[in-house]
């Protein structure tokens, strides 16, 4: 498998406090990697420090060769790292069809230049309208995002991705707080992607989902790699099941 | 018309630009802007001083100075860029309160004594009141169209994003910075104009007519109107020009205490109704929509 992206001893300090600590991290192409650990461990810090959200306080992350750690998120949106939020973050007073239209600008964010430019074109809307049909967001399409429920955002969240044709797809729990059927939902879209030969980091709560879903899993706590395998072997492993696993029962 | 309603037109045609222009930064950028008057100055002072010191050609010191303000916008943008919203509030205040002291003490505006500044002729005509509403007009019209134009391109869902969520915005390419830059020079360039033109309409200017009270009349026409709508900054600035001067023959209470009555419109309005009298959830606007589509038997849908 060719290797998308390599991370290398990346620390992320808040003042004293060690979110990351010096994390060792391979994601390779066509591969869904999970990460999981319990709240507080560094996981959304994680990705804020790959997508350029926070400087890294050391450390590196090699997007397909070249060192990209430190540079601004637009940037590394352009490069192809797309990522989805644990808090929705929609456009609340556009529709959901406009939500989409303007992550698909991605790469027309040119300052001035972008003046002269029209968003909504008929490819662009067609685009965005093929990626709707495949997040199953079609009979929200003219609904303001304010208007729709939470099963619908998160959904509506990870189509701003894709309409980006994004190279490595990084999603920070799309399940959270969603019903039974919503979670199915979401699930089986990821798997679609996965199918697709999509590369893709997916932070999770839901740990048979999380095992379902992913080929390889990392456990992190504590800013730390406590355990890194196949899901099976993660199940297994004795750290794991303290720091984590554990804590789930316990909860 | 008779001449007098020309002059209050003329006045309200000159706040329907300065409302547009604070609208760009505010409405659409989503920046905490308080002192929109303070480049209402800088393009009025601008313009003054280059016809009067430098005889410069009138039309040539509009432009001049438009795109001196827009400049001293961009340094106002690169400020902003380190500040949280709060403090962009107090910042732009304070420098309203700066420039007024500086329009007032600098010998070059003229210091406490203001600057005189003679009408330009066109084809040999004194411009009047008249003239000038028409060229204020003309270029409402044409900063509409940008707008318009604005909002159809990816600049203007560039400004929405940023305006929704600056690091959602980021996360899908967009150069926050960048357009927070862009929408401080654009608005305060127009802001710049409209001073150009009262400086030239008025034959005299002095610190006051920029003063902070004058923001907040500005802020006001745009949070009553409808923030982030074209309609509404310039219905809101019609409303609370025309309307003092329309009671004015019923009592001098509203226009001799203006900056009371604007801001507690604006208190009002934020707590009660934040869209403002014309944005789209208003209930005028829906009533007015509702009405429509009985006439019309079809659904119209809000510009
Ligand atoms: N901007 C910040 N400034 C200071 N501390 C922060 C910041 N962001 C995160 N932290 C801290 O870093 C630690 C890791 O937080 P993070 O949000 O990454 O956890 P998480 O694994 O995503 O948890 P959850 O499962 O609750 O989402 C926490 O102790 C958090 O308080
Ligand atoms: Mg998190």
């Amino acid at each position: 498998m060719n290797e998308l992206m390599r991370v290398e001893d990346l620390k992320m300090y808040f003042g004293g406090l060690k979110a990351i600590d010096g994390l060792d991290l391979v994601i390779n192409e066509g591969e869904t990697l999970g990460i999981i650990g319990p709240n507080g461990a560094g996981k959304t810090t994680l990705f804020n420090a790959i997508c350029g959200v926070y400087k890294p306080t050391g450390g590196k992350v090699i997007f397909k060769g070249q060192e990209v750690q430190g540079q601004p998120a637009y940037v590394m949106a352009r490069k192809g790292i797309a990522r989805t939020f644990q808090i929705s973050k929609p456009l609340a007073d556009l529709t959901i069809l406009d939500n989409v239209v303007a992550a698909a600008g991605v790469h027309e964010y040119t300052g001035m230049r972008s003046y002269f430019r029209k968003s909504h074109t008929p490819e662009v809307i067609a685009k965005a309208e093929a990626v709707l049909e495949e997040t199953g967001l079609t009979e929200v399409r003219d609904k303001k995002a304010s208007d729709v429920s939470l099963g619908y955002l998160r959904r509506l969240e990870i189509a701003r991705v894709l309409v980006t044709d994004p190279e490595l797809i990084m999603l920070d729990e799309p399940c959270a707080g969603l019903s039974n059927f919503a979670i199915n939902e979401v699930t089986e879209l990821i798997l679609k992607l996965k199918e697709r030969k999509k590369s893709i980091v997916l932070i999770e709560h839901n740990l048979p989902i999380t095992m379902k879903v992913c080929d390889r899993i990392m456990v992190l706590s504590y800013g730390k790699k406590i355990a890194e395998g196949p899901p099976e072997v993660v199940k297994h492993d004795k750290q794991v099941i303290e720091a984590y696993l554990g804590e789930e029962d316990e909860a | 018309m008779s001449a007098y309603v020309f002059s209050i037109s003329a006045t309200a045609a000159v706040f329907v630009l300065l409302a547009l222009s604070l609208n760009i930064i505010t409405g659409y950028a989503g920046q905490a802007m308080m002192g929109q008057a303070a480049f209402f100055g800088i393009g009025a002072y601008t313009a003054a001083i280059l016809t009067e010191t430098y005889h410069v050609n009138f039309w040539l010191a509009l432009i001049l100075g438009m795109l001196f303000t827009g400049l001293c916008g961009a340094v106002l943008g690169l400020i902003s860029l380190r500040l949280q919203a709060d403090f962009l509030a107090i910042t732009t205040i304070g420098i309203n309160f700066v420039m007024v002291a500086l329009f007032n003490n600098m010998s070059i505006t003229g210091a406490s004594l203001g600057l005189n500044v003679t009408k330009p002729s066109f084809f040999g005509r004194q411009m009047g009141n008249q003239e000038f509403f028409f060229l204020t007009l003309i270029v409402i019209v044409i900063v509409c169209l940008l707008i318009v134009k604005m909002r159809r391109s990816w600049f203007g869902m560039a400004l929405a994003s940023i305006n929704n969520d600056a690091a959602a915005a980021r996360s899908f390419g967009i150069d926050v910075s960048r357009y927070q830059i862009l929408a401080f020079i654009i608005g305060t360039a127009i802001a710049g104009l409209a001073g150009g033109i009262y400086a030239h309409r008025m034959g005299y200017i002095a610190s006051s007519d920029f003063a902070f009270t004058v923001s907040i009349q500005i802020l006001s026409m745009v949070v009553i109107g409808g923030i982030g709508t074209i309609r509404g900054p310039i219905l809101g600035a019609l409303l609370l020009s025309v309307l003092p001067e329309a009671l004015r023959f019923v009592s001098d209470f509203v226009s001799d205490y203006r900056s009371l009555v604007y801001g507690g419109l604006l208190v009002l309005m934020v707590r009660f109704m934040p869209g403002g009298l014309f944005g789209s959830s208003s209930p005028i606007v829906r009533g007015s929509l509702w009405v429509f589509r009985k006439i019309t038997g079809k659904g119209g849908a809000a510009a």
